[in-house]
């Protein structure tokens, strides 16, 4: 929304330090403000070349006294006709191929001019941060430099009158080739400009440097074949002769954003995320600040190219063609345009004006107050795309076999979600039933699928690595190994780590001045209790009864953050992952295994640092008081969950650890009734676990996980420490405190479950309280079928709001609360080894109790948004991830048994039903096709929750309701399509 | 998110300055000779600021009278305009004024050898022009230049300037832009000496941090007494020429 000018008149301050004004005309809101700022030129600005004898002489260290180090080789790629070059890039080039410039055997010794960098990040921000890690970490390899044209004397230039900002911004960047090239004269390396634009490549063809396309300079390379498979896929017409993709579709054009502004300003327009529906890919939904619930966008074209989590702009459509939600699922996979009724629903939507289009979001306002009826609404623009690398695989029917060479074909994304992807490759028949990378490159409004290239080949499908790095890649999942800077963080002595024997040695001190700190708690009697098998020992407890007839109680955490010091490359990582991945056959850490499973495992029979939470309880279990420290801990002993057990029940035993698990047990029951009374939901999801074969590692069973007393020890006593400590570090960082908060639900969230429990049982949910909620849950009982209750809590889970972390600054005290836990305050600070967010609460415990001062990233409002933001990603991210890898597996073993289970339908549709199985945890939607023969004669009723059909095999009719439970064949079948094996259900 | 990078790895910042530069810096004295008894002119960046001093003179009221010391008086007048977009109040009443005065009375306090103006009131008048970041500095230099030229005696030199704290990274003398994106600190250095007469903090700077910011701070400030000093040499060298030409 900026037009810039720079006004003449420089003024010279001192040797090689020039001023000059930079005047812009800013308009934003209709109004226009004029805005000025100085720039100041300078003469030491290097052009980081080895081969260049000028400029180490002028170059100046920075504020760490360190001198720019020169990356550029002196004697770079040797291209046939040219000779040896560097490369400029330009712009659009960074935006639509910055895959290719990762790419390392392509584009070498290469020039970022400044105003290129500016342009990308306004544009897009992660291309920006890629760029900027290929300059940072490519000094050795690809040699990327950012050269800051617009501060150098020699290359800054002043935008003419009546010239575009673009023609100036390209003209600046036509200067920076000239310059380099009048620079390195003397080593005969040439300047290649690479620019798509057209008009700038004729610009630049009375220079001296040399301008290519991309598609030109690939075409030079010795390899270019090679690279050319994962060239961007632009624009057909450029180099993409087949006319069979370019019909006469297309989609409406975008508005221009003078009119997007106006509009969103006069209240004709609306911003907001789309969401595309589960269950129907032609089915958005968008969620806007003024109305109560989301505007439906139905139909290809009113979608107009948004993808799953885009930023949108839309305008309502006319009164007549507003709508419920649609009961039909529809899946992209399956999806054929001619059938698609929603094809002639285009509307010229331009013939309303913008007056009547605001009475109509008043109408529309009313209409979600009053009945069933959504407005609709289509996309006009898409301000900022959501677009990533995405896992698909080649649709079969779209290769030609016969043919070799390079052809065009569709790829299909594995999330259902997304329209299918047209790539161009001459690698099509071997990329066949291969899960693979494709990266989107535009989509252009006569192209019906966006088009893309490829990256990557991931291996076959059903290939347990393959699906594995599949799924890690679809949820966004770091999972490379650590970088050699990573590890370089951790303690030198590897394995042979050990605590200080004596904390008051004066050469322990002196390796570590926080050490006088650290309270001895070797003393203690203390053990940990974890799930079977656990190597990442990340707390222990002791108690033990006081003289008064208290206890004291501990809660011991491995000390992290002791080894993950704040602002280190190992921290920047850990960070970065947010949180460990939890895969069926596969653990992701957040931190590296040597930190994890050794130095931070509070492994029986050795001394650790840990961070101590103990507690003064009375014997109701109400707080005395509590002290944190960070200290020095032996845990006696490592249980699991079932030993404990038996150790607490074993009336024999009676020594000290016993009495104290059994105090810790007492007390966890009193604190568990509190909760409860308080409102603590007891909500349930199909959990369930699939076991390995310790051989063949291939699965084996499935099991739904169970719960023992001594679980819900452990965990009172982690719930208790993260409230503890939520207080104690809100108190003293009352802004920036590491938080994490649950939102009460919305009431609309029960609309639909509500009625259906109305309709169908006569019962209902309250929504008044936790505690209300929790008891009317209570109350949802069917004595026939005790499964009944659990169903409902499950389908109560998916109308809850999702908790998330927060830093204190962000929202008022009485929003801090977490519903359903039914607290106040509340953080994460027990598993600092695979949670990002218990890492900083560590931190900020460390700095609240005056052990070390706190980073300042950690006290910064806008670094902890962003961390907040990130790991509350990344945390979703995981979760996705993990129920993906057991749904794959449950798929394996199914694929082996095919059985008759008891489910429960929980949806009714049109055109089918879905069906949870609890045994297998998996649900799934059975077509009305696979029901009955005579679809016509179905009937559905949509108060009722009720679809009336003749059955397949009897000819009777059968009717079945919600929250019925049925019997359902089950078998594990391979779509054809998407190659992906899903449960098929079938109605017994 | 800035739409910029504050402060790129190349060690540039947003106006092209290096993290140990100052902005532009240019200060003339006497400008309004008619209107009080000393004036200054200053351009810091694009900060531009006049200052009148009027006094030592008999105050109006009798509640500004001490019968040991003068009594100091500082109005800050930020104009309307001097901001990228228009405002429609007129700063007058507005809580960091009031501050930025308090602060100033209090720096000023004990650089002005006050007792030697008994029963009388020292009047300084700032119009804020233009405001482009570390205003409180610029501030503090333009009274000091004021007061030079009043011909107030005053113990030394008051010079001040604004760094900033990048992450980790000390920038001297910061504009709007960076102000708004980081905390900022305000050191007020007598003379030649390291001893500040003010330190205003904005928001929180680590306090392992704050050693390395006065550094550059310090240094900074010492470089803005230099300029002044030269500018009122050459004003005092002209004014001597003139006198002894008649
Ligand atoms: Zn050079």
């Amino acid at each position: 929304m900026s037009v810039s000018a720079v006004s003449g008149g420089r003024k010279r301050l001192s040797e090689g330090l020039t001023v000059t004004q930079k005047v812009f005309v800013r308009s934003r809101n209709g109004g226009a403000t004029k805005i000025v700022r100085e720039h100041y030129l300078r003469n030491d600005i290097p052009c980081l070349s080895r081969s260049c004898s000028i400029c180490p002489t002028i170059v100046v260290p920075d504020a760490k006294n360190e001198l720019p180090k020169f990356v550029l080789s002196e004697s770079p790629q040797d291209l046939k006709n040219i000779g040896k070059h560097y490369t400029v890039l330009d712009t659009n080039i960074v935006l639509q191929a910055i895959d290719l410039l990762e790419n390392p055997n392509c584009f070498f010794d290469v020039i970022v001019p400044q105003i290129v960098l500016d342009e990308v990040r306004n544009k897009s921000y992660p291309v920006y941060t890629r760029l900027r890690n290929l300059c940072r970490d490519s000094d050795g390899k690809k040699r990327f430099i950012v050269f800051h044209n617009e501060f150098s004397e020699a290359t800054f230039v002043e935008r003419l009158k009546d010239e575009s900002i673009n023609d100036r911004n390209d003209r600046a960047i036509r200067k920076t080739c000239e310059w380099y090239l009048d620079h390195l004269a003397k080593s005969e390396i040439k300047i290649i400009l690479v620019s798509n634009d057209r008009l700038n490549r004729i610009s630049a063809s009375d220079e001296k440097f040399i301008t290519k396309s991309l598609y030109e300079y690939v075409e030079l390379l010795p390899n270019s074949d090679e690279v050319k498979e994962s060239m961007p896929n632009l624009d057909s017409s450029q180099y993409n002769k087949d006319a069979e993709s370019i019909n006469e579709f297309s989609y409406p054009e975008f508005y221009p954003t003078s009119r997007i502004m106006g509009g969103l300003k006069n209240g004709s327009l609306f911003q907001g995320n789309i969401q595309i529906s589960e269950y129907n890919f032609l089915e958005g939904s968008v969620n806007i600040p003024s109305f109560s619930r989301p505007v439906l966008v139905v139909g290809q074209k009113n979608l107009n190219r948004a993808f799953n989590g885009d930023q949108v702009i839309v305008e309502l459509l006319p009164e007549s063609q507003w709508k419920a939600p649609s009961t039909v699922a529809l899946d992209a996979e399956h999806y054929d345009v001619n059938d698609n009724p929603e094809n002639d629903n285009e509307v010229d939507a331009n013939l309303i004006a913008d007056s009547q289009r605001r009475l109509l979001a008043e109408n529309a306002i009313t209409a979600q107050k009053s009945n069933k009826v959504q407005p609709t609404a289509r996309v006009v623009a898409i301000p900022r795309r959501s677009w990533r690398q995405y896992v698909g695989q080649i649709a079969p029917n779209s290769v030609d076999t016969q043919t070799g060479g390079t052809q065009n074909v569709f790829v299909i994304l594995m999330d259902k979600c997304l329209p299918k992807i047209r790539i161009r490759t001459r690698r099509a028949t071997e990329l066949l039933s291969k899960r693979i990378v494709v990266s989107i490159d535009s989509w252009p409004s006569n192209h019906k699928f966006p088009l893309g290239h490829f990256v990557r080949n991931l291996g076959g499908v059903e290939e347990a690595q393959a699906e594995t790095e599949a799924l890690l890649l679809e949820h966004d999942v770091e999972y490379r190994p650590f970088s050699k800077k990573v590890l370089e963080c951790l303690p030198e002595e590897g394995h042979d780590w050990k605590a200080p024997v004596d904390l008051k040695s004066q050469d322990a001190i002196a390796k570590d001045p926080l050490l006088q700190k650290r309270v001895d708690l070797r003393d203690k009697l203390i053990c940990s209790i974890d799930p079977p098998g656990c190597v990442d020992i990340d707390d222990a407890l002791h108690a033990k009864k006081l003289p008064n007839g208290h206890f004291e109680v501990g809660v011991h955490i491995a000390d992290v953050t002791h080894f993950v010091k704040a602002g280190t490359p190992l921290d920047a990582e850990g960070a970065s992952r947010g949180t460990s991945v939890y895969l069926v056959d596969k653990r992701i850490d957040m931190l590296p295994m040597l930190l994890g499973t050794d130095l931070c495992s509070l492994k029986p029979y050795v001394d650790r640092f840990a961070f101590s939470v103990i507690w003064e309880l009375d014997e109701n279990a109400d707080i005395v008081k509590v002290d944190f420290s960070k200290s020095v801990i032996r845990s006696r002993e490592a249980f699991s969950y079932e030993q404990a057990q038996l150790r607490i029940d074993d009336k024999n035993q009676t020594d000290e650890l016993t009495l104290g698990m059994r105090a810790l047990l007492d007390l966890s029951i009193k604190l568990k009734q509190k909760r409860l009374d308080a409102g603590a939901l007891n909500l349930a999801s199909p959990e369930v676990k699939v076991h390995m074969d310790s051989e063949t590692s291939d699965p084996g069973e499935v099991e739904i996980k169970k719960l023992l007393a001594t679980n819900s020890l452990v965990e009172e006593f982690m719930l208790l420490a993260n409230i503890s400590v939520a207080r104690k570090i809100y108190d003293s960082f009352p802004q920036t405190a590491m938080l994490r908060r649950h939102a009460a639900p919305p009431s609309t969230n029960f609309e639909i479950l509500n009625e259906m429990l109305q309709k169908r049982k006569g019962l209902s949910i309250s929504l008044e309280s936790s505690k209300a909620l929790a008891d009317s849950l209570d109350r949802c009982v069917d004595k026939k079928d005790p499964y009944f209750n659990t169903l409902v809590r499950i389908m109560s889970t998916r109308c809850m709001m999702a908790a998330q972390y927060f830093y204190s600054g962000a929202y008022s005290y009485s929003d801090f609360r977490h519903y359903g836990l039914a607290v106040d305050i509340y953080t994460h600070f027990t598993s600092p080894i695979r949670r990002y967010c218990d890492v900083v609460a560590h931190r900020q415990l460390a700095g609240a109790i005056g052990y070390e001062p706190l980073d300042l990233s950690h006290r910064d409002k806008n670094k902890m948004e962003m961390i907040c933001k990130n790991i509350n990603r990344r945390h979703r991210n995981a979760q996705f991830a993990g129920r993906a890898s057991i749904e794959y597996y449950v798929g394996q073993v199914m694929r082996n048994n095919e059985s008759v289970e008891t489910g429960y339908v929980i949806k009714v549709l049109n055109n089918g039903i879905v069906v949870i199985v609890p045994k297998f945890g998996v649900e799934g939607l059975i077509r009305l096709e696979n029901l009955t023969k005579d679809t016509s004669s179905a009937n559905f009723d949509e108060v009722d929750f009720k679809l009336t059909f003749t059955q397949i095999d009897t000819g009777k009719q059968r009717e079945i309701h919600v929250f019925d439970k049925v019997e359902v064949q089950l078998k594990s079948v391979l779509d054809p399509v998407t190659s992906k094996r899903k449960a098929e259900l079938l109605l017994k | 998110m800035s739409r910029f990078e504050l402060y790129s790895p190349e060690g540039l910042r947003l106006d092209g300055r290096r993290w140990n530069e100052l902005r532009r810096f240019e200060c003339s004295i006497n400008t309004h000779a008619h209107a009080s008894d000393g004036s200054s002119y200053l351009e810091q960046g694009n900060n531009k600021i006049v200052t009148l001093v009027k006094g030592p003179q008999e105050p109006i009221l009798r509640s500004q009278l001490d019968a040991t010391k003068a009594s100091l008086n500082i109005t800050v007048n930020i104009t309307k305009f001097s901001k990228m977009e228009r405002s429609k109040s007129s700063h007058k009443n507005e809580r960091r004024v009031l501050e930025m005065q308090t602060a100033l009375v209090r720096t000023f306090e004990k650089n002005v050898m006050l007792h030697l103006y008994p029963r009388t009131l020292i009047d300084i008048e700032i119009h804020v022009l233009q405001q482009d970041g570390g205003i409180l500095g610029s501030l503090i230099n333009s009274i000091t230049l004021a007061l030079i030229d009043s011909g107030i005696a005053m113990y030394d030199y008051v010079s001040a300037i604004s760094i900033g704290l990048y992450d980790t990274t000390p920038l001297l003398d910061v504009n709007t832009l960076e102000e708004n994106a980081m905390s900022t600190v305000t050191l007020g250095v007598i003379g030649k000496s390291e001893k500040l007469s003010l330190l205003s903090v904005e928001d929180k700077i680590p306090l392992d941090r704050l050693e390395s910011v006065l550094a550059i701070g310090i240094a900074g400030a010492h470089r803005v007494r230099e300029l002044m000093d030269n500018e009122l040499r050459k004003h005092a060298a002209h004014r001597v020429a003139k006198s002894s030409a008649k």
